[in-house]
C-alpha cells in the first residue's frame, strides 16, 4: 500500500517535471488571431460553430503527438529534419514561406497589443514600441528555464476568459445542444469561419516550436507516456480557451446582434452587456495572450530558419556568434511591429494573407512529417502504428483539403 | 566541351553517365568515397539504371560539361564490395548534415561539397558551407553573381578544407571508422564541450560514448548542467560511471544531486566502491555549505615525513596542477596542523621534518560553514583553496578558487 503510494508520488513528480512544452505551445496556439477568430465566430454564429472544437482537438493531439515523438526519438529539430530529408529547394521554399507567415502573424500579435490595450485608453503608439522593447528583453536576456516559468504563468492568466464568458450567463443548454448535433451549413461565410477556425488552431509554426522545446527539455523514449499526456494537457488548454471565448461573445454579442471587427471590438461591446470588469478581463486576457506569442513567434522562426540553413543560433549566443539569428529576429520583430505602427493599416487583410500562407504550408509540412516518421532510418523503433497513420494521415488530409479551401476561398471571391 | 579540374557535389548528382561508346548506363545518385585517406577518394559510383539502384567501382572517370550540364565518362563499370572499405555516401550521410568546424570550434551545415580530379584519383578537398553553396544548390548563384557583377559586388562564400572538418553521427554506419573524432579530440575539452552542445542528442551520445573514459570525464565536466543530466540518463549505466569516476568527486556529486534519486543510486552502485564512498559523503552536504563544494583530491602528509620524502612522493604522485600548490601536513589523528608549500620544500634541507617548516597559521574553514563566507575569506587572503576540516580538525577536504569562481557565476545567473 505504501509502496503504491510512493509510485503514484513519483509519477506525479516525474509528470511535473516532463511537463511544459505540450501546455506552453497549447496556450501560445490562442494567440491575438486566434482570440480574434473565436471571438468573430461567437459573435457571427453564437454556439452553433462549437462543435468544432472537436475535431480541431483530435487533430491537435495527433499532429502534437507526432513532433513530440519526433523530438524525443531523434534529438533533433523539425527544421533540422526537414533540411537533412527533403533538400535544399523544398527547405528554402517552406522556409520562405514560413517566414512570410510569421511576419504576418507576428503583425497580429502587435495588433492585439495594441487592441488590448487601447481598451484601457493607451495609444499603440506608446503601447507598441513598448512591448516590442519588453519583448526583446524577455528573449535576449532570459535563459530558457526562465522564460519557461514566466511563459507557463502567463498560460494561467488565460483562464480570466472563463471567469468573463460566466459573467455574460451563457444559455447551457444551447451549448451542449450544438456539441451533440453539429449544425452544419454549406454557406459561403459559415464555411469559411468553420476553416478559420480550425486552421487558427493547427498553424505550422506551432509544430517547429513543439518539437524544439521537447529536445530542449532534454527529455528522451522513457518520458515518452508523460510527454504524451503534456500535448493532450496543452491540446484541451487550447480547445477550452476556446471555448470559452466563442461563448463570452454568443452570450452577449450574439444574443444582442452586434457585429464586431477584431477581438478588441468584442471587449468593448462587452461593457454594456457583461459589466466592465468582464470587458476589462476580456481585453487582459487578450493582452497577455498577443505578448505571449509576440515572444515565441519570431525567436521560434528565426531559431529554425537558422537551423535549416545551418546558421548558429540560440538565446544563449552573442550577436556576434550568431549574426544571423538576430537579424531574423529583429527583421520579423520590426517588420511585424512597424506594419501594425502604419496609420489606418489593414489589420483584417494582414490576418487573412497570414492564415493563407499557413494554409499553404501547412499540408506541405504535414506530408513530410508524415513522410519522416515513417521511415525506419530516421525514427527506429518508433515509427507510426497502422493506428497512427490511419489517424494521422486522415488528420492530414482533412487539414491539406481545409487549407487548400481556405486558400482559393478568398481568391474566388 | 570542356575537362573539368574540380567540381561540386550538386552539381554532378543526377548527371548521366556514359560508356566510352557513348551509351547512357545511368544517372548518377550518390558518391561514395573512402574516407581512410587524408582527403576522401571517391571509390564508387551509385546510379539508377534500368536495373535498379546499384553501387559501381568508380575506376577513372572523365567528367564533361557541355551547354552547362555535366556528364561522367566511365571507362569501366566493375560491381564492387563495399564491406571491406570505410566508405561514407556523400549525399545521404554528408550533405546538407550538421559537420564540425574544427577550427572555428562550432557546428556548421554542410551546403556542398567540392572535389579535385588529380591523376591519382578524384579527392573530396573542401566542404562548402557559406551562402553561395546555398544558392548553387537552388541553382540560384550564377544569376545573382551576373546581376550583382555590375555592382562589383560577390556572394560570400565559405569554404572548409577536409582536414579542418569533423563529421558526426553517421546513421547506419556498419564499419567503425578507424580513429573516431581524431581531429575533435585535439581541441581543449572546454572547447569541445561547446561543440558539444550544439548536436543534437543522439550525437551527443554516441560521442561520449566513443571517446574513452579520461577524455570523456574532462568534456564531461565542462558541459552545461543540463547536458550533463541528459547525457547520464542516456549513456549506457557502466559508462556513465566510469566518467563520473573519473571526475573529481565535488562536481560528481554536485550532479548526482540534480539527478533523480533512483537514478543516481544506480550510478553510484555501478562505480567503484572508493570512488562512489568519496560521492556519497558529499552528497550529503546541504547545498549551501561548505563541504557540498569541497574536493576530497587533496594532498597531505604525516607530520614526520621529511622534506626529501615529500618530494619523493610527490613525483610519484604527479598531482594535478591545482592540488600542488598546497600540500597539508596532518598528525596522527589526521588533524590538520599546517601547510607545506613547494617553495619551503625546495629551500629546505632535505632531512627535515615538516613539521618544522610548516606553516602553522593555517586559514581553513569547517565543513558546514555557509558558502556565503567562503568567497571573502578567500578573497581576504588572497588563497589558491582553502583546506575544510571537521569539528575536531581533522582534514576533509579543498577547496579550490575555481569552484568558488563558478559558483558565484551560478548564482548570479540566478539573479538575472
Amino acid at each position: 500500500m505504501v509502496k503504491q503510494k510512493t509510485n503514484f508520488w513519483k509519477k506525479i513528480l516525474i509528470f511535473l517535471a516532463v511537463l511544459g512544452p505540450g501546455i506552453i505551445t497549447g496556450s501560445v496556439d490562442n494567440d491575438a488571431g486566434g482570440i480574434t477568430t473565436y471571438s468573430l465566430a461567437g459573435a457571427m454564429y453564437g454556439y452553433k460553430l462549437i462543435w468544432t472544437l472537436i475535431p480541431a482537438f483530435i487533430a491537435l493531439v495527433v499532429i502534437q503527438e507526432m513532433n513530440a515523438r519526433m523530438g524525443i526519438v531523434t534529438g533533433k529539430g523539425l527544421a533540422d529534419l526537414i533540411r537533412e530529408n527533403a533538400g535544399v529547394k523544398t527547405t528554402f521554399l517552406i522556409f520562405i514561406g514560413v517566414l512570410i507567415a510569421n511576419i504576418g502573424n507576428t503583425a497580429t500579435e502587435f495588433a492585439g497589443i495594441a487592441g488590448s490595450l487601447e481598451v484601457f485608453g493607451v495609444s499603440k503608439y506608446i503601447s507598441v514600441p513598448l512591448s516590442a522593447i519588453v519583448v526583446w528583453f524577455i528573449v535576449v536576456r532570459g535563459t530558457y528555464k526562465s522564460v519557461e516559468k514566466i511563459f507557463l504563468i502567463f498560460s494561467l492568466f488565460l483562464f480570466v476568459y472563463v471567469i468573463s464568458a460566466l459573467l455574460g450567463k451563457p444559455q447551457w443548454g444551447e451549448i451542449g445542444e450544438s456539441i451533440i448535433k453539429p449544425h452544419v451549413e454549406f454557406e459561403f461565410n459559415y464555411v469559411t469561419m468553420v476553416i478559420g477556425l480550425i486552421g487558427t488552431t493547427i498553424c505550422p509554426w506551432m509544430m517547429f516550436y513543439l518539437q524544439s522545446s521537447v529536445i530542449e527539455k532534454g527529455l528522451k523514449p522513457d518520458n515518452y507516456k508523460y510527454s504524451l499526456w503534456d500535448v493532450v494537457i496543452g491540446s484541451i488548454i487550447t480547445v477550452v480557451i476556446a471555448f470559452f471565448i466563442i461563448v463570452a461573445c454568443a452570450a452577449t454579442l450574439h444574443v444582442n446582434g452586434i457585429e464586431i471587427n477584431e477581438a478588441k471590438d468584442a471587449a468593448i461591446a462587452l461593457e454594456p452587456l457583461a459589466g466592465s470588469f468582464a470587458a476589462m478581463l476580456f481585453a487582459f486576457g487578450l493582452f497577455i495572450a498577443s505578448i505571449f506569442s509576440a515572444c515565441i513567434l519570431p525567436i521560434a522562426t528565426a531559431f529554425s530558419v537558422c537551423e535549416a540553413f545551418g546558421f548558429e543560433a540560440g538565446v544563449d549566443k552573442s550577436l556576434k556568434d550568431a549574426p544571423e539569428y538576430y537579424t531574423i529576429f529583429t527583421i520579423i520583430l520590426l517588420t511585424g511591429m512597424g506594419i501594425i505602427l502604419i496609420p489606418d493599416a489593414p489589420l483584417i487583410q494582414i490576418t487573412l494573407w497570414a492564415q493563407v500562407a499557413n494554409g499553404i504550408l501547412l499540408p506541405i509540412i504535414l506530408f513530410y512529417i508524415m513522410r519522416m516518421i515513417n521511415d525506419k532510418d530516421i525514427m527506429g523503433d518508433y515509427t507510426n502504428k497502422a493506428f497512427h497513420n490511419v489517424v494521422g494521415w486522415s488528420t492530414a488530409l482533412v487539414l491539406i483539403i481545409l487549407s487548400v479551401v481556405l486558400v482559393l476561398l478568398p481568391i474566388i471571391e | 566541351m570542356s575537362a573539368i579540374k574540380t567540381f561540386y557535389l550538386s552539381r554532378v548528382l543526377g548527371s548521366r553517365i556514359y560508356s566510352p561508346e557513348l551509351d547512357v548506363i545511368g544517372k548518377l545518385e550518390d558518391i561514395i568515397v573512402d574516407i581512410s585517406y587524408e582527403r576522401p577518394k571517391i571509390v564508387a559510383l551509385k546510379l539508377k539504371t534500368e536495373k535498379g539502384h546499384e553501387e559501381f567501382d568508380s575506376g577513372p572517370f572523365d567528367l564533361i560539361k557541355r551547354r552547362g550540364k555535366y556528364y561522367l565518362v566511365c571507362k569501366e563499370l566493375k560491381p564492387i564490395n563495399l564491406s571491406k572499405i570505410n566508405h561514407v555516401y556523400l549525399a545521404k550521410q554528408i550533405l546538407d548534415r550538421q559537420i564540425v568546424d574544427v577550427n572555428g570550434r562550432k557546428v556548421v551545415r554542410v551546403n556542398d561539397l567540392r572535389f579535385a580530379m588529380i591523376p591519382s584519383g578524384t579527392f573530396l578537398v573542401a566542404v562548402d558551407v557559406g551562402i553561395e553553396g546555398l544558392l548553387r544548390r537552388l541553382g540560384l548563384a550564377k544569376p545573382l553573381k551576373f546581376l550583382l557583377k555590375p555592382f562589383g559586388l560577390s556572394i560570400p562564400s565559405k569554404f572548409m578544407p577536409w582536414d579542418e572538418v569533423e563529421h558526426i553521427n553517421l546513421p547506419n554506419l556498419s564499419i567503425k571508422i578507424s580513429s573516431p573524432y581524431s581531429k575533435l579530440l585535439t581541441l581543449h575539452p572546454s572547447d569541445i564541450a561547446d561543440i558539444i552542445e550544439e548536436l543534437d542528442r543522439n550525437s551527443q551520445i554516441d560521442f561520449m560514448n566513443t571517446i574513452d573514459e579520461e577524455k570523456a570525464a574532462d568534456v564531461f565536466e565542462e558541459l552545461e548542467q543540463d547536458v550533463q543530466i541528459s547525457l547520464l540518463e542516456n549513456l549506457p549505466v557502466q559508462k556513465a560511471a566510469d566518467v563520473l569516476e573519473k571526475m573529481p568527486a565535488d562536481e560528481a556529486a554536485d550532479i548526482l544531486d540534480d539527478l533523480d534519486k533512483e537514478k543516481a543510486e544506480e550510478l553510484l552502485n555501478e562505480m567503484e566502491k572508493e570512488a562512489s564512498d568519496e560521492v556519497r559523503e558529499l552528497m550529503e552536504y546541504p547545498e549551501n555549505t561548505v563541504g557540498s563544494l569541497m574536493t576530497t583530491d587533496f594532498i597531505a602528509f604525516k607530520k614526520e615525513t621529511t622534506v626529501q620524502q615529500t618530494i619523493d612522493e610527490l613525483r610519484k604522485l604527479k598531482p594535478e596542477s591545482d592540488s600542488i600548490y598546497y600540500l597539508y601536513v596532518l598528525d596522527n589523528d589526521e588533524k590538520l596542523l599546517g601547510t607545506v608549500s613547494l617553495r619551503d620544500l625546495i629551500v629546505s634541507d632535505p632531512d627535515i621534518k615538516l613539521v618544522d617548516i610548516m606553516n602553522q597559521r593555517v586559514i581553513k574553514m569547517q565543513d558546514y560553514d555557509k558558502i556565503d563566507d567562503l568567497a571573502e575569506i578567500i578573497s581576504k587572503y588572497n588563497l589558491l583553496a582553502i583546506p575544510v576540516v571537521d569539528n575536531y580538525s581533522k582534514l576533509l577536504g579543498m577547496i579550490l578558487i575555481d569552484d568558488v569562481i563558478f559558483t558565484l557565476l551560478k548564482s548570479r545567473k540566478r539573479k538575472l
